[in-house]
């Protein structure tokens, strides 16, 4: 267990605790270069499968670090980051740490949250106007939103969305108001998860 | 596979060496099959799919993925070659 596991970059070098984390390790903790600290858990190799399992954990391990401390800012990573060592880790701690200090202050005090409307298997959408519907409703609440895959002709929209913590509720009540007015879809309301969709920092995995 | 053997052993060139790439890549569609176990975990989860039927269509679509990602592979490598 010589190789670090990373979940995400957080401002700060005391986060630690004991969770069921990825590849079966069972705590995890922070390897910190100035102030800035990866959160790690130990793993034997720099290749890691994503299982559906792991994945999941991935996640949820994000979702623990969130509600560190009373809420910990945490700019997530992708699964499967893994490193050789601390130093190699250091060394990209090191060198993004401007693309770092910008994505945290991006997603300081954020959630991101996920929705995807389906249409009913025999219903009939008009596909633009259920657009500007969701549009209207939702964009004045959130900070940002992003389009994801439309991966089947059933899914009628597919986004992902940047929404402050004190707008949460807000956001909650329009998507419930969204959904009552409109029975020809089903709605799949996800989150919150760590906000993956609106950071762009890909650190080189495998160092 | 039928329509394999068939374009294996009929003797032209050029012409159908192309055609059999296009053919491979039709058969052995690896981004709609991703896009269709997604799908399926969708459907599950909003309630419309029932879990045998789930489980049933995942582990079809998984083999299916299996074989074409097999296919895509030596395709590129150059290990399925048209005879002439």
């Amino acid at each position: 267990m010589n190789n670090r596991y990373v979940y995400g970059v957080v401002e700060s070098d005391t986060v630690e605790f004991e969770t069921d984390a990825v590849a079966g390790a069972d705590r995890v903790y922070t390897i910190s270069h100035r102030r800035l600290g990866a959160v790690v858990s130990d793993i034997d190799t720099t290749d890691p499968e994503e299982t559906d399992e792991d994945a999941q954990i991935h996640d949820d391990v994000l979702r623990e670090i969130m509600a560190y401390d009373d809420g910990t800012t945490v700019v997530p990573m992708q699964f499967g980051m893994a490193f050789e060592s601390d130093r190699a880790l250091k060394n990209v701690l090191r060198g993004a740490r401007p693309a770092f200090r910008r994505a945290m202050s991006d997603i300081e005090g954020k959630i991101e949250l996920g929705l995807k409307l389906v249409r009913e298997e025999d219903a009939d959408v008009d596909r633009e106007a259920i657009e500007a519907d969701v549009a209207d409703r939702l964009e004045p609440i959130a900070a940002q939103s992003v389009e994801n895959d439309l991966f089947s002709d059933r899914l009628v929209l597919n986004r992902s969305y940047l929404v402050g913590e004190d707008e949460r509720e807000a956001f909650d009540d329009a998507v419930a108001n969204f959904e009552e007015d409109h029975d020809e879809l089903m709605i799949q309301y996800t989150g919150p998860f760590a906000p993956y969709s609106f950071v762009d920092v890909k650190i080189g995995a495998k160092q | 596979m039928f329509i394999l053997d068939d374009l294996l052993f009929r003797p032209f060139v050029g012409i159908v060496d192309a055609l059999h790439t296009i053919a491979l890549d039709e058969m052995y569609d690896v981004e709609g099959l991703e896009a269709e176990l997604k799908e399926n975990q969708l459907l599950y989860e909003l309630g419309e799919r029932s879990e045998a039927e789930y489980r049933r269509r995942k582990d079809e679509l998984e083999a299916e993925l299996e074989t074409a990602r097999e296919v895509h592979e030596q395709l590129s490598s150059g290990r399925v070659e048209v005879k002439k």
